[in-house]
């Protein structure tokens, strides 16, 4: 063929038009070859566009939720892949078959029901039974049965059972957060949708303030407690006065995040945070701060307690009359009502009311479970309710709203935002509610109350740990009045109280007399030899260390057990 | 010249669409290899989870509270911390306590 060419070429021109052009033809098709080499290299150095394989479902396979640890890391609640069985009951050959061989395999579920499900032609999706064992699945994918077919779910797991139940909340079966912490994830986008349950990217995990060890620890002696005392309901609580973190939440009865109806039995109600309560005399700790804060008194004044007080139709008795003139540290220590009564009228209603305020006591508070049950005032705020208020009856709040409160009376004079995320190191912001020096003397007048021989809280002491303060026996108000025989009964303390780290509040719902008790009912009988029992464990575990007695001679080394 | 020009770029279209040939089919293999091990770590991270998950569940404290306990441990007392320099002055051979 080029010999056919070239001659006409040569015929045409004169022979060097011709090899130009077709040396042009040929740098053509090379520069081609180099595109394509330099393609080839490229390819095989970059790397080209991967292929992916699409999912051929395109719905949503559910939420893939962050796992909850605590302060230590130790797994709280995760997500794990569960098989879930569905139908498709247009593809459903033999209806009798399916219904039974599904219940032999899952005897849990209703027959009657499946039945009529799997009967309606008009639906193209049915969901059989989730969240099933991979043992379960095993079986049923070994039936065969045409027109069933399984979806990898994911399904949330508490692996520490109840504990912290109350906390955790729970979620539903579509895993979205209902209640506690879980739906605050969900409220705060921390839930990711996803498509592919097996490739799906976990989100970071949250990390609360809660200690499993202490928790587990509280929940553990306020079960004896609840025996012991044969107690309705019993709850605990350690704040840390430093940082605002809750370390430990308990409410007994407690609830299973696995069991989401539990959460709205009202006999398991979270009594920390859910509900408000005239807690009594450990409000006497914020009436004798008032008094100190405002100047109205120093801890040796001293009152007339010996005639009861007047407060409307009521009449104020003091549970320990001394019969005779009482000091403001007395007050304290002897639990006087009529005392207490006293200086709250000295200071005045409006400044009792603003001084609670400020305390954060008086208005609706949130924590990242939800809302705290919102405090219960009195309709008027007179003579009447500024006495009882200054003994803890009239005022209604949760109790933690209180222990925050009493906080800020122990850390110092600081009021602090409680927490159940743990806090970074950073410093917090605090707001200054209260002088130092009013700080001090009540750090020294709440350990009194333990230390004392006439305290009412001798027993709260924990040996080496300092505990201080104050019991409260509050009758609860019933139809007619309050009922003497049922009562929450409290301490709320602070350990070591030389500079106070943790603020403890133990509720005892309706405790009844023991022989231990010697027939009484009192805080100072039950909530706290509580309170000592459960410092006496957490604080090894928050690494508070004890204060060593200086006159016990130390043991030898090679005879420790002597020690004991 | 040009016969040779000619037979030189056939041999090199010839042997260029061998060497794509082979890469393609080396990437095809790699690719599988990729998904094949991208499945693999799904499958060892779902393991995982559901290891973490078993591990808290053993470890709950209310599990290992009544096994220590059974193993003659108990909670710490504040009776069996020592100061430092307690032992001074005693003997020279020291170990440390034991807690029962």
């Amino acid at each position: 063929m080029r010999r056919m060419i070239l001659p006409v070429a040569y015929a045409n021109s004169a022979g060097a038009r011709g090899a130009r052009r077709s040396l042009l033809a040929l740098a053509f098709v090379l520069l081609c070859f180099a595109a394509i080499a330099t393609q080839l290299v490229r390819l095989a150095l970059v790397g080209g566009s991967r292929t992916r394989p699409t999912a051929a479902e395109p719905s949503l396979h559910g939420w893939a939720r962050p796992d909850i640890v605590d302060r230590h890391g130790r797994l709280m609640a995760t997500d794990l892949a569960v098989h879930s069985l569905y139908a498709d009951p247009q593809l459903i050959q033999d209806l009798d078959e399916a219904v039974e061989k599904i219940t032999a395999v899952l005897p849990s579920l209703d027959e009657a029901e499946l039945r009529k499900a799997l009967a309606d032609k008009s639906r193209r999706f049915v969901w059989v039974a989730r969240g099933l064992s991979p043992r379960h699945a095993q079986r049923i994918h070994d039936l065969g049965l045409p027109g069933v077919a399984f979806r990898t779910e994911l399904r949330r797991v508490y692996p520490l059972g109840a504990l912290a139940g109350h906390v955790l909340g729970t979620v539903n079966l579509d895993n979205r957060g209902l209640a506690g912490i879980e739906r605050m994830l969900d409220d705060n986008g921390l839930v990711e949708p996803v498509k592919d349950v097996a490739g799906a990217a976990k989100p970071a995990a949250v990390r609360l303030s809660l200690d499993i060890g202490a928790q587990h620890a509280v929940a553990e002696e306020l079960r004896r407690a609840l025996k012991q005392f044969a107690a309705v309901a019993a709850a605990a609580l350690v704040l840390d006065v430093r940082t605002g973190e809750i370390v430990v939440a308990v409410s007994l009865p407690e609830v299973d995040p696995s069991r989401p109806a539990e959460l709205l039995d009202p006999a398991k109600l979270d009594r920390l945070i859910a509900g408000t309560f005239e807690l009594g005399s450990i409000y006497k700790i914020l009436t004798i701060a008032l008094a100190l804060e405002y100047g109205i008194a120093d801890l040796d004044s001293i009152y007339d307690v010996r005639q009861p007080l007047s407060a409307g139709a009521h009449v104020i008795k003091d549970l320990y009359p001394q019969g005779r003139p009482l000091t403001a540290r007395e007050i304290f220590l002897y639990s006087s009502n009529v005392g207490s009564g006293m200086l709250a009228l000295q200071a005045g209603g409006e400044q009792q009311r603003a001084f609670l305020a400020k305390l954060g006591l008086l208005h609706a508070i949130r924590t990242e479970t939800g809302p705290v049950a919102t405090p219960q005032l009195p309709k008027t705020w007179g003579r009447t309710e500024t006495i009882t208020i200054a003994y803890g009856h009239g005022l209604a709040v949760a109790p933690l709203q209180f222990a925050a409160a009493v906080a800020a009376v122990v850390n110092g004079g600081e009021k602090l935002v409680p927490t159940f995320l743990a806090r970074a190191d950073a410093p917090v912001a605090a707001e200054r509610v209260l002088t130092a020096a009013t700080s001090a003397s009540m750090r020294e007048l709440m350990r009194l109350g333990v230390t004392h021989a006439a305290g009412t809280g001798r027993r709260a002491e924990a040996e080496g740990y300092g505990v201080g303060g104050k019991t409260g026996t509050a009758e609860i108000p019933g139809r007619g009045g309050y009922q003497e025989k049922a009562v929450i009964s409290s301490f709320l303390g602070g350990f070591p109280m030389e500079s106070p780290q943790y603020v403890t509040l133990v509720l005892l719902f309706e405790p009844q007399s023991t022989r231990d008790t010697g027939g009484r009912i009192t805080a100072g009988v039950n909530a706290a030899p509580v309170t000592a029992r459960i410092v006496e464990r957490i604080a090894p575990i928050l690494g508070v260390l004890p204060r060593l007695v200086e006159a016990r001679t130390p043991p030898p080394f090679d005879a420790p057990h002597q020690a004991q | 010249m040009h016969r040779t020009a000619n037979l030189f770029l056939l041999l090199f279209a010839v042997v260029g669409a061998f060497a794509l040939y082979a890469l393609k089919y080396d990437a095809r293999r790699l690719e599988l290899r990729v998904q094949a091990q991208e499945r693999a770590v799904e499958k060892l991270e779902g393991d995982i989870t559901v290891l973490k998950a078993e591990y808290a569940h053993l470890a709950r404290p209310e599990r290992i509270e009544p096994m220590a306990r059974g193993l003659g441990l108990a909670p710490v007392t504040s009776r069996q911390y020592l100061r430092l320099d307690a032992g001074r002055g005693g003997r020279e051979e020291s170990r440390a306590p034991t807690p029962r």
